[in-house]
């Protein structure tokens, strides 16, 4: 079912620049969708159309089959979760468990649930010590967890991410690796806008590739990895196991998608069909 | 508790010495940095890993001076580089030794135009307008960004306000350059490129750096040295294919690249690769020639 | 508004204009100034207007200082409805407002074609103190991205149901904290990594720093300078000193 469609969308800016030129895109029901793209590739511009922040200068943006002209980016946003990159640019609560609480009261949750999934947010992501504390006083971690936090609390059914792992370490990627899974586990549709190619391969999405504010690209992400001069075009390196899987001699009829499938292959215990 | 393992390549003498060094923020009861040494050597890439919050960032700013100039605290040890002891030298002499470029180069660049900002810090040494004429011409013709000398700091790109901040560092001369996680807001290829100068820098011009970067997979193939940190004080220090075929370098949060995991992984199936490999490509070479 | 703003916002063209020292368009703009202030009738001040859109056809910049009066336009004919309205008679109520409409764009012309380093040029000339000018300079560099964190905090909580518009006047306030805090907040975070930056380039630690650039009149600046300054010297002992000319 799609639950997402842009129609022949164009974006000029108030300055006269554009921004994106024509694109048409439409995600379904409980997809998970990577996009990528240069640096000003209209990434960004592209996710703001979804919940309205945005209107399309020509074309259309449909979300459930309703153009987003004909409603508010408060309804939208109901049912569309965006995540933005910087957590400074939305956290101003004095508690932790308010800052949770915002949006739920914007959109006119009864005490009783708010309390429920207050709960069960914080615990989720791991934030219940920090309760009283002031969101400020959170490590880069926990307040990107946090931003996450605020929007799952009111269980959207799209929930946009924009570049969630950039100033990320290795151990706050992991986590956040996990809640990504559990989300998809969940039915969620998943929009994901990221540079890091890493963190995104082993999740497999589909991907849509974007340069100079045109959709270049849109498939299964091992088959756009493939194509490096696509990828050249936007900006976008290969990921080191699908580099490594083009470099051997010997290799299964589809690439590593982790490093226990590579190690499993070359160990031995071939559990995937050979290439021919 | 440091490695010992061998560096690959020996460049030159010590150029900045980390002598026992703790660092204690007056508002906090523990201390950030504790009891680090560290020697780095004239020519060398050092990279710095370790989790959010293990005190890479206070390291970096005690290197350059702005602890203890700018930020008092609690300091024990001693920092020199280029023979000049850092506690004790202002921060005009330092600046020409030890320059600093933080992430976002946005907020590293005040003035209108990229040629009249890569000349600030040297209108702040008195540099006269000739001399200043010609660094600031020879800086933007090493980062290729002399066509850009008019532009304002919002008709740039991100990589070009990379390159940018980084011209205003290099046209001080300093023999030192520090880059705190210079490629995180930057896409892929835009950050080859940083790293593509970066080490075009370190094999022309000599110059030695020290980079934080959690993206380690984008540096590695250019680093002597990576240094691992965690809870303030140092604890990995060697090759940067040998701590990373280490298995305690996971341990501490370091962002392994799957490649390197994979050898690891490897190792312990008893399955050897004549040497640890840099990049996939490379690996792939050994994988077929077993 | 956007388009509106633009009045008096510097912009990068090249012109015979823009190419004059900054103290030369300085001294042409004030002198348009004084001489709408010291103009009498309607007729006088229409000739300054005309004679300041012919400097900015020179300038390339018609169209921004179009765009100036047709912003200004509104007040003046608020000037002229309130000076008419308290009995000044019909002609000084469009003196006033005409004259008014002359004022602005005089020194917009000025702020049009110089650009913020020629400002700094300008303050420092003056013998303003470094770090005055330095505190200027900086903020005037960062107004567009302040504002642009200003629109990404509002993108931020529009999304999480935030609507401005709605509710009385004391609710429309209270709306506004979700924004300012984190402005706020975010402009702190700049200004300690500005301070690092700056104090990692050596800022201050010289009393006499150099430049780049200098001011230096060519034969031009003189050029335009001098005349013009002889023209409205001698408007201006006309009209104060009522000095005759006996030609």
């Amino acid at each position: 079912m799609t639950l997402i469609e842009f129609r022949n969308v164009s974006f000029v800016h108030q300055t006269g620049v554009t921004a994106l030129t024509d694109v048409s895109l439409s995600i379904g029901k409980g997809e998970t969708v990577a996009i990528v793209g240069e640096n000003g590739a209209g990434k960004t511009t592209l996710v703001r159309h979804i919940n309205g922040l945005l209107k399309p200068t020509k074309g259309s943006v449909l979300v459930e089959g309703k153009d987003t002209r004909e409603t508010t980016t408060a309804t939208l946003s109901r049912k569309v979760g965006i995540a933005f990159q910087n957590p400074d640019h939305q956290l101003f609560s004095e508690s932790v468990e308010n800052e949770v609480r915002f949006a739920m009261k914007n959109f006119g949750f009864g005490e009783d649930l708010i309390a429920q999934r207050l709960d069960w947010t914080l615990k989720f992501f791991g934030l219940d010590q920090y309760r009283k504390s002031s969101p400020l006083v959170l490590s880069g971690g926990e307040k990107k967890r946090l931003t996450l936090a605020c929007i799952l609390a009111w269980d959207p059914d799209v929930v946009v991410l924009d570049e969630p792992t950039v100033g990320q370490d290795a151990l706050q990627k992991e986590k956040l690796g996990q809640i990504f899974k559990l989300l998809q586990s969940t039915g969620k549709t998943i929009i994901i806008v990221s540079h890091d190619v890493e963190f995104l391969w082993p999740i497999q999405p589909r991907l849509v590739v974007m340069s100079g504010g045109k959709v270049v690209a849109d498939g299964q992400i091992s088959q756009i990895m493939g194509n490096r001069e696509l990828l050249e075009g936007a900006r976008v390196t290969q990921p080191q196991l699908l580099r490594l899987y083009q470099g051997l001699a010997s290799r299964p009829a589809t690439p590593f998608l982790d490093v226990l499938e590579a190690r499993d292959w070359i160990g031995g215990r071939k559990q995937k069909p050979e290439a021919r | 508790m440091s490695n010992t393992a061998s560096i690959r390549r020996g460049p030159g003498n010590t150029l900045a010495s980390i002598d026992h060094l703790s660092f204690r923020y007056p508002d906090s009861p523990n201390p950030a940095v504790r009891d680090v040494s560290l020697e780095v050597r004239e020519g060398e890439v050092v990279l710095l890993a370790g989790p959010s919050g293990c005190g890479k960032s206070t390291l970096l700013r005690c290197i350059n001076g702005l602890i203890p100039h700018m930020y008092p605290g609690e300091y024990k040890g001693g920092v020199t580089v280029g023979g000049l002891k850092v506690a004790e030298t202002p921060m005009s002499t330092l600046a020409q030794n030890v320059g600093l470029l933080f992430q976002n180069p946005e907020n590293q660049i005040f003035m209108f135009s990229v040629e009249r900002d890569i000349a600030f810090g040297l209108q702040n040494l008195s540099v006269p307008r000739e001399e200043m004429r010609s660094r600031v011409d020879e800086t933007m013709r090493l980062l290729g960004i002399t066509a850009l000398a008019d532009r304002a700091p919002h008709e740039l790109s991100d990589g070009q306000k990379q390159r940018a901040a980084l011209a205003g560092v290099i046209a001080m001369r300093p023999k030192l350059i520090i880059l705190d996680e210079p490629t995180s807001l930057l896409d892929p290829k835009t950050a080859l490129e940083v790293v593509a100068l970066i080490e075009k820098l370190n094999r022309e011009l000599g110059i030695t750096f020290i980079v934080v970067e959690h993206r380690l997979e984008l540096l590695i193939p250019i680093a002597h040295r990576l240094v691992v940190m965690d809870n303030g004080s140092k604890v990995m220090d060697g090759a940067p294919q040998e701590v990373l075929a280490d298995g305690r370098a996971e341990g501490y949060g370091v962002g392994i690249p799957p490649v390197a995991k994979l050898y690891s992984a490897l190792s312990k199936d008893g399955i050897r690769l004549p040497k640890v490999p840099e990049t996939p490509e490379e690996m792939a070479e050994e994988l077929n020639g077993l | 508004m956007y388009w509106l703003s633009g009045g008096f916002v510097f912009r990068k063209v090249i012109s015979p204009f823009h190419r004059l020292d900054p103290r030369a368009k300085l001294l042409v703009s004030m002198e348009f100034f004084v001489l709408s202030l010291l103009s009498s009738t309607v007729v006088e001040v229409i000739l300054i207007l005309v004679a300041i859109l012919l400097v900015a056809t020179v300038a390339k910049s018609l169209r921004r200082i179009a765009r100036t009066i047709a912003f200004s336009g509104l007040f003046a004919v608020f000037i002229f409805a309130i000076n008419f309205l308290f009995g000044l008679g019909l002609l000084n109520a469009l003196l006033y407002s005409v004259r008014f409409l002359a004022i602005i764009s005089s020194t917009s012309v000025f702020f049009v074609t110089t650009s913020p380093d020629e400002l700094e040029q300008i303050m420092k000339w003056m013998r303003v103190p470094r770090d005055v000018v330095f505190a200027f300079v900086t903020a005037v560099r960062f107004i567009p991205v302040v504002m642009l964190d200003a629109f990404q905090i509002m993108d931020a909580q529009k999304s999480r149901g935030l609507e401005f518009e709605k509710g009385n006047v004391l609710k429309r306030v209270r709306n506004l904290v979700p924004i300012l805090i984190p402005l706020v907040v975010n402009s702190v975070i700049r200004s300690g990594e500005l301070a690092e930056a700056m104090e990692s380039r050596a800022y201050g630690s010289t009393p006499k720093p150099t430049s780049l650039y200098g001011m230096r009149l060519r034969w031009y600046d003189v050029a335009v300078a001098v005349p013009s300054l002889l023209l409205v010297s001698a408007v201006a002992l006309v009209v104060v000193f009522h000095v005759t000319l006996y030609i």
